[in-house]
């Protein structure tokens, strides 16, 4: 039972139970308005009856030529919704708007090395490995560079993984 | 910043790179020499000037900074040849506003701007200073000369948002800018000609309305006139539009907008069929709505609120549109408002089979096994039947039941097998809260049995038995029924009156033995343990299998400690939270309980502990931070207060700052519902009563740390100016309309706000308590509503107790009380001060002043405020404090404001000192007897508490606390009053010494203040030597009296039931020769360890409060001779 509508501020005085999570990272204000008021489109919640917010993803669309694309920077369920398939649909809810309205050619995401369990999710919905980041996390934790092509992609050219790793400084975008 | 390299002036470019590469690399000395140097060239460049300036202010030198600015200010200014150019504009404008001169940048572009007035980019940045500034109506009137000079569409949609904000915060209020039009004839002339070149004539209808409507007439003309001749190319544009219609209740001329080529903006269909169908049916064309609804939920069938939408539609409610998202967006209700008596019998009837008929198709056609929205439907559907007065009985069951899991599909299964749907679920139980509520008793305990009948023959998957056995319980404890279980396995313990409401209850339920409250707990933990191996082979950063099992294990302990005071249960459901935290560590709902119950124990720098691993940060600091800050906020660990108070300032306050330039990001990437928003929600934050109230805390603590050194206690006093900025912040402007951001739900039941804390009472086992959510504006779901008033919820319990749940209005009026009390204090600390000096001075010398007189006026204008907000007129409260001191009333009466009223005797004290107008019954000529007065309240009530207090370990919710905050605070203050008087009377010049002087005074006085020392000394003495043996005592000797609650060898009732089933899993964990995860986590697991814990936590307690009547203490007896 989902209503997936846009995020707007007062969701952040209701996302505790969300964001209480040790996995799930609260970014300090600036960061969250400054997705609102670029990427509003790739900022969506969530809610079960009685309003409860299930879950949300935030991202955000950038690039030039063909690694114009779109970047899921958070995507989190609440421990009371997992297991019930509500990521992929937020996923495929960002793909949609990254393919429709904004034509990128893929959507990319970094996540941790060692948090297997999303990484393995990301596999079912069609991501691969395209790189590994070294350090990327605090300096600490190699991220890996996931990606799936979209539609403007014919040739899947955006999917061709990368032999060796990379590190912070080589990529692209933050 | 290094980007914004340039040569205003005809300065070289590589001599800014060269400075701003300087800042950007925090090497701000060698960036001044550099900008020094670039000033000694190019004496009169104002750019030259704001470098500087910016690099002072960096450096941390604000008041020079402010000095070149200005410089720089005048510069541009002055010199007529000058080109204004943006880059000294904009860095003058960053300096200005780290210096918190707004004023200054906003007056700097509006000099460019009228000196070149069609520079589009000088105009942006002038925009911008006023979106800093919050000047709506500034922001349209340059939006519009932008929009007149190059006519784009974004410039116009910033004039418009800016017509929007002035009608969220002038509402009802005409507008600066409309409201001055009749008084200034130039403005109004402006608005004239505006409306004549938007309509081609001044209409009547433009000149009848009030000021809102014609701002909104005004964006509507500006609007319609752009789309004739450019159209619109942006969906947010589009939206705004669309708004400035709905806001004027135009909505059909909207919804023709929406679906002729502009609609087309907005290219994900159900988007805009989402906002067709609401102006659809806020033009209460529900026929039409309906169908544009049907569309959605084809197209997203488990999209739970267009169904809602949909049902409205068709049963003609417009509910939905005007409930909770107008008025709170944070508390939203559980349950879905509705009307239905409008509607004529047969109407309802064909509706009702339409949505049915509806709702069957999406099942049918639902391809997905986590579609629930077509099942929960059939709920809706039934509870609106039944609020209809329609229902049929058993139609809202089965379709609970069925949700639950579902008869097999006869043509493949056998029929009487049963699969299951969603009641494994773990959100099955809140799916179907607001449906539970609509069903009378006998149906929730026939509902139970078919439901455990149930989950017994539906799945044999093992995680899926275990999940609905999880729902079984939450169905439990949403209807109450645990509540109502017998403590063991004797008869139903309570007395009820007979034929009383709660004897009904009672009597109704059939209680299976095995639903003993202490069974349940043994049941739940013992299931949690059985079903971990089920979860061995997960992450260890997933959530475990049956997690929810140990914090509901958790709340039935806590049940049974508050209904037989029993302190092993409370010490048992520690052990079971501890023991779940020792497998996985990252469990938050665990770690809030355990919180909670630390706190409890007056352990709390364990509660504090376990709350910084939940990492709370940023926004979570307004939404969580309740769950710690309150407590802290009485107890004596000022360290860790002090940062807990540092960070969430700073976070508000940050954001406060930076709020109004993330507003223009929106403005300028074009994203203007966000502009709107963003706007609210800072207004939001800043209006918090949480934020309030820190903001006037943190200055006390300030106060209190400082307490045992008059000068020091001045000191912060200055900074405060006196008093006087707490002052302003409970001013009515400020306290208006408060907000409550904390996010309650998390709380524990027992206590479901800071303020309310069920284990400190009632306990005569004959209560009730429910879950509840205090937040909500609403109606609150509970199982036993019996009776709702619109304006107020009373909830019966259904034994014996009756009480009114706060409604955010009374929450509000009281929050504003409290914040104004708290406000007063350093103000009528500092006037004690200096009428405590004075009146001695008129002892020494003689020489009362008219300035005394203001003093005197204004501290008792602060009482008659203080004893206000307490409820009483100065008279009266007066009285009662005498009463008090008599012996004429007791404590009790003053309840939780005890602290309040104590603070209120010593200021009154330090009035009446110089004052001498209070008209008390003669003393015995000891001097002032409102100084005997405080100093009698002071000693009686500290001596009565410790005589009742027990050690800490074994009476947790002590009165700790209280005595915590006697000593901080009415004690701490009449030390200052004292220290005042003592220092005024020593002879000028000597005055650092503070001995052997109050002999020479004698006087009446002189012996009241000796007295009062020798009164504070004493209790001071009393409380330090308590602390003492509390300290001194063997921790091994507290640690078995902690354990041996637990271990009761023998017993197979009582506390320890639950805690030996947690050790002999540990010990057969231990035993096996699996090497999982889990067996490994517990190796780490020792009971003995968390009773070592919780006694050294106390322990700090008592020092840290020990160590400041120590201080305290002695900073008095220095005051002795």
């Amino acid at each position: 039972m989902t209503t997936i509508r846009r995020f707007c501020c007062n969701d952040l005085l209701r996302f505790s139970s969300v964001n209480l999570d040790h996995l799930t990272e609260t970014f300090n204000m600036s960061f969250y308005m400054t997705y609102l008021a670029r990427w509003p489109d790739y900022f969506h919640v969530a809610e079960a009856p009685g309003n409860r917010i299930m879950g949300y993803i935030m991202g955000k669309v950038e690039g030039q030529g063909e690694s114009w694309h779109g970047h899921v920077t958070a995507v989190t369920v609440a421990p009371e919704y997992r297991r019930q398939q509500l990521a992929k649909k937020l996923m495929h809810m960002l793909e949609d708007i990254s393919d429709k309205i904004d034509k990128a050619y893929f959507v990319d995401l970094f996540v941790r090395a060692s948090n297997t369990p999303a990484i393995k999710m990301y596999e079912k919905l069609g991501y691969i490995i395209y790189r590994r980041v070294l350090r990327y996390y605090s300096g600490e934790e190699d991220g890996l560079d996931m990606r799936k092509a979209l539609s403007r992609d014919v040739e899947k050219k955006s999917m061709i993984p990368l032999k060796r790793p990379v590190t912070p400084d080589e990529l692209e975008y933050d | 910043m290094a980007s914004k390299f340039g040569m205003p002036g005809g300065i070289p470019e590589r001599r800014v790179r060269s400075i701003w590469d300087a800042v950007d690399s925090r090497q701000f000395k060698a960036a001044l020499k550099l900008a020094t140097s670039l000033l000694s060239k190019y004496p009169n460049s104002p750019y030259a000037l704001a470098l500087k300036a910016l690099i002072l202010e960096r450096m941390g030198k604000p008041d020079e900074a402010l000095s070149v600015c200005l410089n720089a200010k005048d510069k541009l200014y002055a010199n007529d040849a000058v080109q204004i150019d943006d880059l000294t504009l904009s860095t003058l404008q960053i300096v200005f506003q780290r210096l918190d001169r707004l004023d200054l940048a906003t007056s700097c572009y509006e000099f460019a701007c009228g000196k070149f007035p069609n520079n589009l980019e000088l105009m942006m940045g002038l925009f911008n200073c006023y979106v800093r500034e919050y000047s709506f109506v500034k922001q349209q009137q340059t939006a519009i000369k932008m929009y007149k000079v190059v006519g784009e569409e974004r410039f116009l949609l910033w004039a418009v948002c800016s017509i929007q904000l002035q009608m969220v915060y002038c509402h009802g209020k005409p507008t600066i800018a409309l409201s001055n039009g009749h008084k200034d004839k130039t403005k109004w002339e402006d608005w004239m000609a505006w409306i004549t070149w938007i309509y081609g004539s001044v209409t009547e209808e433009v000149l009848c309305g009030d000021g809102e409507d014609k701002l909104l007439l005004l964006a509507e003309g500006l609007l319609k006139k752009h789309i004739t001749s450019h159209s619109l190319h942006e969906p947010e544009a589009l939206l705004v539009y669309i708004s400035v219609l709905e806001q004027q209740a135009k909505y059909g001329a909207a919804s023709e907008i929406l679906s002729g080529k502009l609609g087309s903006l907005l290219i994900i269909e159900v988007d805009r069929l989402r906002i067709q169908g609401r102006l659809l049916a806020r033009a209460c064309d529900y026929a039409a709505a309906a169908e544009i609804y049907q569309k959605v939920i084809e197209s997203c069938p488990d999209d739970w609120e267009c169904f809602l939408h949909y049902l409205g539609c068709l049963l003609e409610d417009d509910s939905s549109w005007c409930s909770w998202s107008v008025n709170d967006k944070i508390h939203p209700p559980k349950f879905v408002d509705c009307k239905l008596s409008h509607l004529k019998d047969d109407v309802f009837d064909l509706q009702i089979s339409n949505a049915l008929a509806f709702v069957q198709k999406l099942q049918v056609e639902s391809s997905s096994d986590f579609i629930r929205c077509p099942y929960l439907a059939n709920l809706e559907i039934e509870r609106r039947k039944r609020l209809y007065g329609k229902g049929d009985d058993m139609k809202l069951i089965e379709a609970l039941l069925d949700y639950f899991c579902s008869k097999g599909n006869p043509a493949s299964y056998n029929c009487q097998l049963t699969i299951v749907r969603f009641g494994h679920l773990a959100c099955f139980a809140s799916d179907v809260e607001m449906f539970l509520q609509v069903l009378t008793i006998d149906e929730k305990m026939d509902l139970l049995k078919k439901l455990m009948k149930l989950s017994g023959s539906s799945s044999t998957v093992p995680i899926k038995v275990l999940g609905q056995s999880i729902t079984l319980f939450k169905i439990q404890e949403l209807f109450g029924t645990l509540f109502k279980l017998p403590v063991s396995g004797v008869a139903i313990p309570y007395s009820l009156e007979p034929g009383s409401e709660a004897a009904d209850v009672c009597t109704t339920i059939v209680l299976p033995r095995w639903l003993k409250l202490e069974s349940t707990a043994i049941q739940m933990t013992d299931m949690y343990c059985q079903n971990l191996p089920l979860s061995k082979d997960l992450d260890p950063q997933e959530n475990m299998h049956g997690e929810e099992l140990l914090s509901m294990a958790c709340n039935v302990l806590i049940q049974l400690f508050w209904r037989t005071r029993h302190l092993g249960y409370l010490l048992e459901a520690i052990m079971v939270l501890e023991f779940g935290l020792t497998i996985r560590r990252y469990v938050w709902q665990y770690k809030i309980l355990l919180l909670h119950l630390y706190s409890y124990l007056s352990a709390l720098p364990l509660a504090y502990e376990w709350y910084k691993t939940l990492e709370v940060k940023n926004i979570l600091f307004e939404t969580v931070s309740h769950h710690i800050l309150p407590q802290m906020l009485i107890s004596p660990l000022w360290v860790d207060l002090i940062d807990l108070l540092k960070d969430y300032l700073k976070f508000m306050d940050d954001h406060s700052r930076e709020s109004a330039d993330l507003t223009f990001l929106a403005y300028r990437h074009r994203n203007y519902s966000k502009v709107i928003e963003f706007v609210q929600f800072k207004e939001r934050l800043q209006h918090s009563n949480q934020y309030l109230m820190a903001k006037i805390e943190e200055p006390i603590l300030q106060l209190k740390q400082k307490s045992d050194n008059i000068e020091e206690v001045e000191c912060v006093l200055e900074s405060l100016s006196f008093g006087m900025e707490l002052l302003e912040l409970s001013s009515e402007n400020r306290c208006k309309s408060l907000t409550f951001n904390e996010d309650l739900q998390s709380r524990p039941w027992w206590t479901p706000a800071a303020d309310i804390n069920y284990l400190l009472g009632p306990f005569d086992g004959a209560s009730f308590c429910p879950r509840e959510n205090l937040c909500s504006t609403a109606f609150v779901l509970f199982p036993f509503v019996t009776s709702i008033v619109k304006s107020e919820v009373f909830i019966k319990f259904p034994f014996l107790i009756s009480w009114k749940l706060p409604q955010t209005k009374e929450r509000e009026a009281n929050a504003r009380k409290v914040i104004e009390r708290r406000s007063l204090l350093p103000r009528m600390l500092y006037l004690s001060i200096q009428c405590a000096s004075s009146s001695m001075k008129e002892n020494v010398e003689t020489n009362g002043s008219i300035s005394n007189t203001k003093l005197y006026s204004e501290l008792k204008c602060l009482l008659e405020r203080f004893a206000k907000s307490l409820g009483f007129p100065f008279n009266d409260a007066v009285k009662d404090i005498v009463g008090l001191s008599i012996g004429d009333k007791s404590f009790e009466v003053f309840n939780s404001d005890i602290i309040d009223w104590m603070n209120f005797a010593v200021f009154l004290n330090a009035w009446n000192l110089g004052s001498h107008e209070l008209n008390l019954p003669d003393g015995d000529g000891r001097g002032p007897v409102s100084w005997h007065m405080v100093d009698y309240l002071i000693e009686k009530y500290t001596l009565e508490n410790l005589r009742s207090m027990q050690p800490l370990i074994r009476a947790p919710g002590s009165d700790l606390p209280v005595l915590v905050q006697l000593v901080t605070e009415p004690l701490a203050w009449h030390g200052l009053v004292i220290n005042s008087c003592v220092r005024s009377s020593l002879p000028s010049g000597k005055k650092k010494k503070k001995s052997g002087h109050v002999d020479q005074l004698n006087s009446l006085l002189s012996q009241a203040i000796q007295g009062s020392i020798q009164s504070v000394c004493g209790v001071m003495e009393e409380v330090t030597k308590w602390l003492r043996e509390q300290i001194n005592k063997p921790e091994d000797e507290n640690l078995d009296t902690l354990l041996s609650l637990l271990m009761r060898r023998g017993l197979n009732e009582g506390p320890g039931q639950v805690f030996q089933i947690l050790e002999a899993f540990a010990a057969s964990t231990r035993d096996s020769v699996l090497c999982d995860r889990i067996s490994q986590a517990l190796l780490q697991w020792s009971p003995v360890g968390v009773a070592r814990k919780i006694i050294t936590s106390q322990c700090t307690v008592l020092s840290e409060f020990l160590r400041i009547c120590e201080s305290n203490l002695k900073s008095l007896k220095a005051l002795k001779q």
